[in-house]
């Protein structure tokens, strides 16, 4: 049977990148399965988790991403050997150049979920996807896209007035 | 060593030094280039201004005799040999005058393939310093006057060079501005931090001076120039911005030799720098991985052990 679907304020949007061999293929299995997850979650599929490029993260935040999922296979059983290896490396390093600019680390999350694991797929949607909710819309990178060159503040009074006489 | 400390004594690198290498950096390049071990050599001559220096290729006995060495030869003569005089190598050895951070960015190149080391001669500066930007540039090198980066420089020896020109190039310490700028924007909130780098990158106007400047942005087409499909808007607008600061930053990580020359010419005075420093110390706290000055088998990012750390991952 269904739980009820209860109804919330906030539907955050959560993006998944996933990689083709895994963890596509275990979203698939708990979907065959009939598992419930969240239906927030867009699935974006690619071949691999070594394709997944930090900008493309960048632009799901920018154009309305509440939250990001980036999974594949478990290391060692990468379809093409490396890949997720390599993807380690540089989401570790693009995890620390986003809190560097200070973006909240808890909207970004990494999973290995393989073929089998449909249930684990269940698992790391839901809990990505009710913590984001408990955090609320994420508002920095969707402001950037509204706003103008010199966003700056009017910082001296000189300017103030300056900008105040245009009328 | 505090700063007070320091305000006291008189720092100051004698001009003389600086004449000593501009004679070494001579003598060697007017050798290289009479028995033609190589066809040219990449230098400074003196700016038309006085107190200036702009880089130069020189291929004659009579202008390396014109070669100088002084605090003005702030450019990283390495983007020579990837961009604007790429073609030289072809034609055989080429000689370079470089500065330890220089080095660090001559290694990263060989580590690339972009270079090979039998095609350099390396004329390594001992160099104690040179100017910053924005700065009042006396004759004289002071702490008042200083390059940010020469602060905390570990690279004054250039090891690992054809031949080193100078002696000795040890400054009493230095405050490390740098290093207390990174500490207070790690110890801000997170909110903080964001305001602080938007304020920064939305006055990037964009005008690719830091790429254009950066030995390791070779790239024949950069991604950030791709307008099917547009990976990052290229207006000058901070959506756009932000994207290319931190693809910028992310492109660079684990190659970066830190010359922070992308920070000297920014127009607008992003300070660049930090964001390369916030990678390249969490290249080192993970993978134990530091620019040096010989290149390496595979850059940190190019490469991965099976342990490596994954706590951050379910
Ligand atoms: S960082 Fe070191 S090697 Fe580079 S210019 Fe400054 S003192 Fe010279
Ligand atoms: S990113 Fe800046 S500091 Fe690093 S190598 Fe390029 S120009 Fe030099
Ligand atoms: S040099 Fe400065 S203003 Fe120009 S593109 Fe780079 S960061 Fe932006």
């Amino acid at each position: 049977m269904h739980a009820a679907t209860k109804q919330h304020d906030f539907e955050p949007k959560i993006v998944a990148f996933v990689c083709t061999w895994c963890t596509y293929a275990g979203a698939d299995l708990a979907g065959t399965s009939r598992m419930q997850y969240p239906p927030n979650v867009r699935v974006l599929k690619f071949p691999c988790t070594g394709r997944i490029d930090p900008v493309f993260i960048l632009r799901a935040f920018q154009k309305g991403a509440d939250g990001v999922l980036v999974s594949g296979c478990h290391p060692g059983d990468c379809h093409y050997m490396a890949g997720n290896f390599h993807a380690r490396r540089r989401f570790a390093a693009f995890r620390a150049l986003l809190d560097f600019v200070g973006v909240d680390l808890n909207r970004l999350q990494f999973s290995w979920v393989s073929a089998a694991e449909g249930g684990k797929w269940v698992d790391v949607v839901t809990e990505l996807t009710e913590r984001v909710r408990t955090m609320g819309p994420m508002p920095e990178f969707k402001e950037l896209e509204h706003e103008e060159q010199w966003s700056g503040a009017i910082n001296t009074p000189e300017l103030k007035e300056a900008y105040d006489s245009i009328g | 060593m505090n700063a007070k400390a320091n305000k006291n004594q008189v720092t100051c690198i004698e001009p003389d030094y600086y004449q000593a290498i501009t004679e070494a950096i001579r003598k060697e390049a007017v050798k290289i280039l009479k028995d033609e071990t190589v066809v040219g050599v990449v230098g400074y001559l003196p700016g038309r201004r006085k107190g200036t220096a702009s880089p130069a290729l020189v291929t004659t006995v009579e202008e390396a005799e014109k070669l100088i060495f002084s605090p003005a030869c702030v450019n990283n003569l390495s983007v020579y040999l990837t961009k604007a005089k790429k073609g030289v190598l072809k034609q055989g050895k080429v000689g370079i005058v470089a500065k330890g951070c220089d080095m660090r960015a001559l290694a990263g190149l060989m580590t690339e393939s972009q270079l090979q080391r039998e095609d350099l001669f390396i004329i390594g500066v001992v160099c104690p310093g040179v100017y910053g930007f924005g700065v009042e540039r006396t004759g004289t090198l002071t702490e008042a006057n200083i390059a940010r980066k020469c602060r905390e420089c570990t690279v004054h020896m250039p090891e690992g060079a054809d031949v080193a020109a100078g002696t000795h190039a040890e400054l009493a310490d230095l405050t490390p501005e740098e290093a207390q700028e990174m500490a207070r924007i790690e110890a801000m909130p997170q909110a903080e931090r964001w305001a602080f780098w938007k304020e920064h990158f939305s006055r990037c106007i964009r005008c690719m001076a830091c790429r254009q400047v950066c030995p390791f942005c070779y790239c024949e087409q950069c991604l950030c120039d791709k307008n099917r499909p547009q990976a990052v808007e290229s207006s000058p607008r901070p959506a756009g911005n932000m994207a290319w600061h931190l693809v910028r930053a992310m492109h660079l990580a684990g190659r970066c030799g830190g010359c922070a020359e992308c920070e000297r010419v920014c127009p607008m005075d992003i300070p660049l720098n930090l964001l390369n420093r916030r990678m390249a110390q969490e290249l080192k706290e993970l993978y134990d991985f530091e620019a040096g000055l010989t290149p390496v088998d595979k850059g940190p990012l190019n490469q991965y052990k099976e342990d490596d750390d994954q706590s951050f991952i379910k």
